[in-house]
Formats: C-alpha cells, structure tokens, sequence
C-alpha cells in the first residue's frame, strides 16, 4: 500500500498537443488520491494547451488536497519556459528545485511571441477589466505573435475571438479561468495557439436547464455550442458561433474539451471534402472547459 | 443626430479601439440611450465608429440591436458610419443569428458601401437589396417607379416595400420611399 505523499509519478513526455495530453488527464486521479509528487524529467516539451490545462490540474489538486502539488527533476529549458510564461505565479506548485535569476529567459521585444498566461477573474468587473488589457498587449504584440498569418484583418478576429472566449469564463463557467497564447515552432510548421480554459462547471452542466435541447452526448452538445447561438443563460448566445465562423475563415483547428467530451474541428481540412469535426466522448472527466484555438503555416 | 461613439466611450472611461463585453455594451447604451431621450419623431440617428476597431457580438447584441429595436418603438432611423471591416462582418453574423432563430428579421443602413457591396447590414433578399440601391440612386420615388425599375410584381413590392419600412431600412412618406 502506498503512503500518500510519497509515491513518485514520473510524468510521461505528452504535453505536445492537446490529443496526446489525455494521456497525462489519465493520471490524475492517481495523482490525487497518492497525493503524489510528480517527476517532470521527462519532459521535451510543452505547448500552452497542455501547460493551461497542468496548471489547472495543480489548481484543482490544490482545492481537494489542501495542499501544493509538488514537482520535482524539472528540465531547465522547461523550467525557463514556465517562469518565461508565468506558470508558477498562480502558487499552486511546489517545486523544491527553483533556477537562479540569471538563468531565466529575458523578457525583451524578441521574446514576445507570446502572451503570458493571465487570470481572467469570474466576477463580471473585474473580467471586464483584465479582458481588455489582455488584448492591448495583445494589439502590442499581434504583429509578432502572428507574423506568419499577418494581413488586415487577422488582428481584429483574433480581439473578436480573444473577447467572446474570456467572457464566457465569467458568463458561464462560475469559475476564474486561463489564458495564453503563443506562436512556437513544431517540425517544419509554425503554429501560433491560443488557449481559454477554466476548471467550472463546463459545457453540459452550464446547459443543463435547457430541457428543449437535443443532443446524444457531451461532444455533441459541444457541437450544437459552437454552429448554433445558442446560450445557457440568454435567449442567444452568438459569442462562440462567432469564434467558430473566424476560425473557419483563417483555416484554422478549434479542440474544445469539457467534461468527459471533446471536439476537434479541422478547417484547414475542410476544402478536402474529407470529414473535418470530430467528436470524443468517455474521456477522463477533467473539470471545466478547456478551449485551443490555432493556426499553422 | 450624430452620435460621435467614441466620445461616448470617453465620457464612460472606457479604452478604445475596441468595444467589446457586454458590460461595456450596457454602458455604452445608456449613455446613447440618454441622448436620444430629445430627438424627434421620424429622425435619424448616425452612429459613427469612427475610431473603433472592433466590436464584438456581445457588444453589438447589448448596444445596435437594442437601440434598433428602440428605433421601431420610439419612431426614429438608425445608420452606421465609419463601420470596419470585422465590425461589418460580426454585426452581420449577430443579425443573421438573430433573423434565423427569432423569426423576425433585423437589419441597419449604413452610410458607406460595406464589404458586402451594399448600403446596409442584415439578412435581406436579393429583391430588397435591389430596391435599396435603388432608392440610394433615386432618392426618393414611388412605388409605380419602383416597379417600372426593377419588375417586380407590383403586389410583391407592396410587400417587400413594408417589410423594408418596418425594417426601417427605409422611410416612407406619402406613398413615397425614400433611403435612410
């Protein structure tokens, strides 16, 4: 039998995309009950979906445990990468192991191919007021950020997206939520993610008063979420179909994971007349929503 | 009455270029909504963006659609100005949302020619589209003129002409139509 808090998961290297990332959600509720240390040396890398979505593991660790999740063996360039993104500001991991100053990524205008993850708050005010700072750094940076896709319009969808997600985390969620956004380098394509997640109630739950509503599992809900306006709380609900008609246009993926569903909607897929959205049901329950919007050239 | 949108979004502290969230929608209206308490019957109300980016479907649902639906109720005429290309694109999907799952059409003339190639934003039909360009063109004509132009059924203009009306895409006086 185990002894809480003494076990040592070491934690497999599956934070490249948010499909193979399922294989880490795997281990959470292990990692929960032995209150486990989790052994990061492993890791190659890391993209913002997965790193949103570990975060809001340790957030939820700390909520049912009480206590910080601890991480040890943490490779230094992936180290650098999470203080460079503000990963440990949220206080929710231990980690005995911390690099000196010196040996962080400075933060100059070259390095802002990002945006650092930012809480956006559950109370209506206050997302207000974070949701439009993040997208005056973000009009900063969008030159930067998407120089692979730049022309006219492609900074203003992206405020048009950026928007209509943070607020669903104070709409509907009932919880503060995450978001991120980075453009890295994966094989010979260059992928520009952004990234909205909460751990609230998510997607089938924030509809569960809509009796009138039909639909034969969670991602299928998702689906209905993202092509039709409907709302869980208003007689419409346009913000989402927005965000999905915007992808569409870029030819971008939408991935939208709530509960134990996800879908995958692959519109740079779409002209090939083959099947382009893709439902997942049964998956691990992870809380929440988790949203990835991303681009690639 | 001009209504100057980014001088409103001042008076409310509220950062431009974009104007996004419903809460700031909310503000947004009304401070508009006070000013509109003086304007008369039957007169039009521009709404110039000029200076704002973006405005984001919660924003358009809590700012234009409700002060198009005050149009109807308290008698005046709404037209944008200065509206940007994501702006257009977002207005029209809200209205085009709201038309399909309402069941009751909304749409807004705007002073210059959008990306849609038309002096307006919202789900209307082909016939209607030829009828407001027309009467952009004309000024003001009759329906006899109208029908003459575009041949239409004189009993299907009729009905296209008060759908427009009500609408408020266009004015009517005295048997005349006139754009917005």
């Amino acid at each position: 039998m185990s002894v809480p808090g003494n076990n040592i998961i070491i934690i497999p290297d599956r934070f490249r995309d948010p499909y193979i990332f399922e294989n880490v959600l795997s281990l959470q509720s292990r990692i929960f009950s032995e209150k486990a240390v989790l052994d990061l040396s492993r890791i190659a890398f890391m993209e913002p979906y997965s790193m949103l979505s570990f975060l809001l593991m340790g957030r939820d660790y700390m909520r049912s445990n009480g206590e910080k999740l601890k991480l040890i063996n943490v490779p230094v360039h992936i180290q650098q990468y999470l203080t460079r993104m503000d990963f440990f500001e949220s206080g929710v991991f231990n980690m005995p192991e911390v690099l000196k100053d010196n040996m962080m990524f400075k933060r100059n205008a070259s390095s802002s191919r990002l945006l650092e993850i930012t809480m956006i708050p559950n109370k209506e005010r206050q997302g207000v007021d974070v949701i439009s700072s993040v997208i005056a750094l973000f009009r900063k940076r969008a030159s930067i950020i998407l120089k692979y896709w730049m022309n006219d319009s492609v900074t203003d969808y992206f405020v048009t997206v950026i928007s209509e997600l943070c607020q669903n985390i104070f709409e509907h969620s009932l919880d503060t939520g995450y978001m991120a956004m980075q453009t890295y380098r994966s094989g010979n394509e260059n992928i520009a993610r952004l990234v909205i997640s909460d751990s609230g109630i998510g997607i089938l739950k924030s509809f569960s008063s809509r009796d009138d509503l039909e639909f034969t599992g969670g991602a299928e809900l998702i689906e209905m979420a993202l092509t039709t306006p409907i709302s869980s709380k208003r007689e419409f609900g346009y913000g989402l179909c927005q965000v999905n008609s915007i992808v569409e246009k870029l030819k971008g993926v939408v991935f939208i994971r709530s509960g134990e569903s996800s879908l995958t909607a692959l519109y740079d897929r779409k002209d090939q007349n083959s099947k382009y959205i893709f439902h997942r049901n049964g998956l691990v329950q992870f809380n929440g929503t988790q949203i990835s919007i991303s681009l690639s050239a | 009455m001009i209504i100057d949108v980014a001088k409103i979004a001042k008076e409310v502290k509220v950062k431009l270029p974009d104007l996004i969230t419903r809460p700031v929608g909310r503000m947004m209206y009304a401070a508009t909504a006070g000013k509109l308490s003086i304007i008369g019957a039957g007169e039009t109300v521009i709404l110039d963006f000029n200076s704002v980016k973006v405005i984001d479907s919660s924003f358009i649902d809590e700012y234009i659609v409700k002060l198009i639906l005050d149009s109807r109720e308290k008698d005046f005429y709404l037209k944008l100005r200065n509206i940007s290309p994501i702006s257009e694109i977002n207005i029209d999907s809200v209205f085009n949302s709201y038309s399909n799952y309402k069941e009751t059409r909304i749409a807004v003339a705007r002073e210059e020619m959008g990306k849609n190639n038309r002096f307006y934003i919202g789900p209307l039909a082909e016939q209607e589209s030829d009828i407001m360009d027309y009467l952009r063109l004309n000024m003001n004509a009759g329906i006899e003129d109208i029908s003459r132009f575009s041949g239409i059924d004189f009993n299907v203009l009729k009905i296209l002409l008060d759908e427009l009306s009500i609408l408020r895409v266009i004015r009517r006086n005295n048997g005349e139509f006139s754009p917005v």
